[in-house]
């Protein structure tokens, strides 16, 4: 039985690679997750202030200025989001890592591998999140809008505490979606020599050259990672949703305590359901 | 002489080159209750979201005590704050439960300290009789639960004037008879009040001036006695009788 001696043999292999690189990979799981925790957060910011800056209202009575100005910015986050959509990630480390030196005639270099690596994939990220942002706005309710401003809210203080907050919810998932997405494609700032998780792979093999079994706990690492952040995101979704129950004050409106009936949101509403 | 709160004048809307709001000429004074009736497509509902600016007048000036909102550098969403708005899709805020929703223009807008906020949203939502639910989130209470939120959210700020645009259009029969019945309640206490309906017993029972939309202009205006009981134009007298059955 060939398959059985082999997989005894991978399971040797990997016993032999982790006891001596265990912590190596460990360290480059952590590099990682922290570039692609703190990429996805700065590039959501991004996202939302280019989201933000795309659906400012406009209306032709609107001084000839500002709807310039308004153009302007629209052009230019357009052109961002173009090129950084639509190049790959990779080029970009090299482009950005490279570029700073070649036009500054090497006065001025990039102080850490890692400030690169975390500019090119926040920046990445952000021209995605800038089109999901947008999204988001353009998908709640425009009544939700007329409510805030009826009752006086500016644009900002509708965008702030209405839209917002509705809009962060519903791309949730797509959050999700850039996180994972990023946990893996941080793998290609090997390029300029970031030594997150993959590039672990690539020092151990060239000194050990168990290039399948180093993969294969690539592989497990990589998986161990998503499926945990799945299983967080979800939870987070939850959390954000908040109880599907609410209770029921008393009816002493003075009272700030609330009272001790509870109403279980679902039953409630599919019996209000039936009852149509 | 009686103060007039609104003045509407040559007010005219225009989508595209579809007119909807032809030469309207209106006003309200203080403690009026005035529903507006008429078929849909009428402009009815366009005139109200002229007046809250929802939508902007293609021509013609609209008067809140003698200044022209529609100029511009109008401070408009002070304007709004004090002409309030109740929609039929209720529009509430779906990120916040009912007393947010009734807490968040007077803190934001108005500047009021959370106490006090609190306090008076706690006796609007009392009013209506909502003040048990102050902690459901909007899509966890029902049609008629939501619209007396909505207005207990438009009372919050207390408004000189309350715009209402078919409040009661997207309800069945028992929550509209909930809904009317708040309503009734705001007219006894002298709120002034504008009323886009198709309840025509509201129009003719409860308010003090009925007016007849029809193709973007208003084809009769008057007593509700008068309007629906002797209608002087003939448009008026066959628009009615499909509600009446004469």
């Amino acid at each position: 039985m060939v398959a059985v001696s082999n997989i005894a043999q991978l399971g040797s292999d990997i016993v032999k690679l982790w006891n001596h690189y265990g912590l190596v990979y460990l360290n480059g799981m952590w590099k990682t997750v922290s570039l692609a925790v703190i990429c996805t957060v700065v590039g959501c910011i991004i996202g939302f202030i280019c989201g933000i800056l795309q659906t400012i209202p406009c209306a032709k009575t609107d001084h000839a200025a500002k709807r310039a100005l308004l153009g302007l910015v629209r052009a230019l986050v357009r052109i961002y989001v173009e090129v950084f959509r639509g190049t790959p990630m990779i080029l970009q480390a090299v482009f950005v890592y490279y570029g700073l030196p070649y036009f500054t005639n090497n006065a001025v270099h990039w102080s850490s591998v890692w400030l690169a690596a975390f500019t090119v994939v926040s920046i990445n990220t952000g021209a995605y999140m800038a089109e999901t942002v947008r999204g988001g706005i353009l998908s709640v309710d425009p009544g939700q809008t007329e409510g805030a401003k009826a009752i006086g809210m500016t644009h900002v203080q509708t965008m702030l505490h209405v839209i917002l907050p509705q809009a962060l919810r519903s791309i949730m998932p797509q959050i999700g979606n850039n996180f994972i997405i990023n946990l893996k494609d941080t793998s290609v700032m090997f390029i300029i020599g970031y030594t997150e998780f993959f590039a672990t792979h690539k020092a151990v093999v060239g000194a050990t050259f168990l290039y399948f079994p180093s993969a294969t706990i690539e592989m497990a690492g990589y998986l161990f990672m998503t499926l945990v952040s799945s299983f967080l995101l979800r939870r987070w979704e939850k959390r954000m949703d908040g109880s599907d129950s609410y209770d029921l004050a008393t009816t002493d409106t003075l009272a700030h305590t609330s009272g001790l009936t509870r109403f279980p949101g679902g039953r409630r509403r599919a019996a209000m359901k039936g009852g149509r | 002489m009686e103060e007039n709160i609104l003045q509407i004048r040559h007010l005219s809307k225009t989508f595209g080159t579809n007119p909807v709001l032809k030469d309207i000429d209106f006003s309200v004074s203080k403690g009026d209750v005035t529903s507006i009736i008429g078929a849909s497509g009428s402009g009815k509902s366009t005139l109200l979201r002229c007046i809250n600016l929802l939508e902007i007048p293609t021509s013609g000036q609209i008067f809140f005590h003698g200044g022209d909102i529609t100029e511009r550098g109008f401070n408009v969403p002070a304007y709004r704050a004090k002409v309030g708005m109740v929609f039929q899709s209720f529009n509430l805020f779906s990120n916040m439960t009912v007393l947010e929703n009734c807490m968040i223009g007077q803190r934001k807008v108005l500047h009021k300290d959370r106490a006090t906020a609190e306090r008076t949203a706690r006796a609007y939502l009392d009013k209506v009789g909502m003040a048990p639910y102050i902690n459901a989130k909007p899509r966890q209470i029902s049609g008629g639960q939501k619209q007396r939120v909505a207005i207990a959210r438009a009372l919050s700020m207390e408004p000189e004037v309350l715009l209402f645009d078919e409040p009661t259009s997207a309800l069945d029969p028992q929550m509209v008879g909930e809904v009317l019945d708040v309503m009734k309640t705001l007219v006894k206490e002298g709120l002034t009040m504008i009323v886009v309906t198709h309840e025509m017993a509201f129009a003719r029972d409860v308010s003090s001036r009925a007016v007849f939309m029809r193709d973007g202009v208003i084809w009769e205006d008057g007593a509700p006695e008068r309007i629906f009981g002797n209608p002087e134009k003939q448009e008026t007298r066959e628009f009615l009788s499909r509600f009446f059955g004469v």
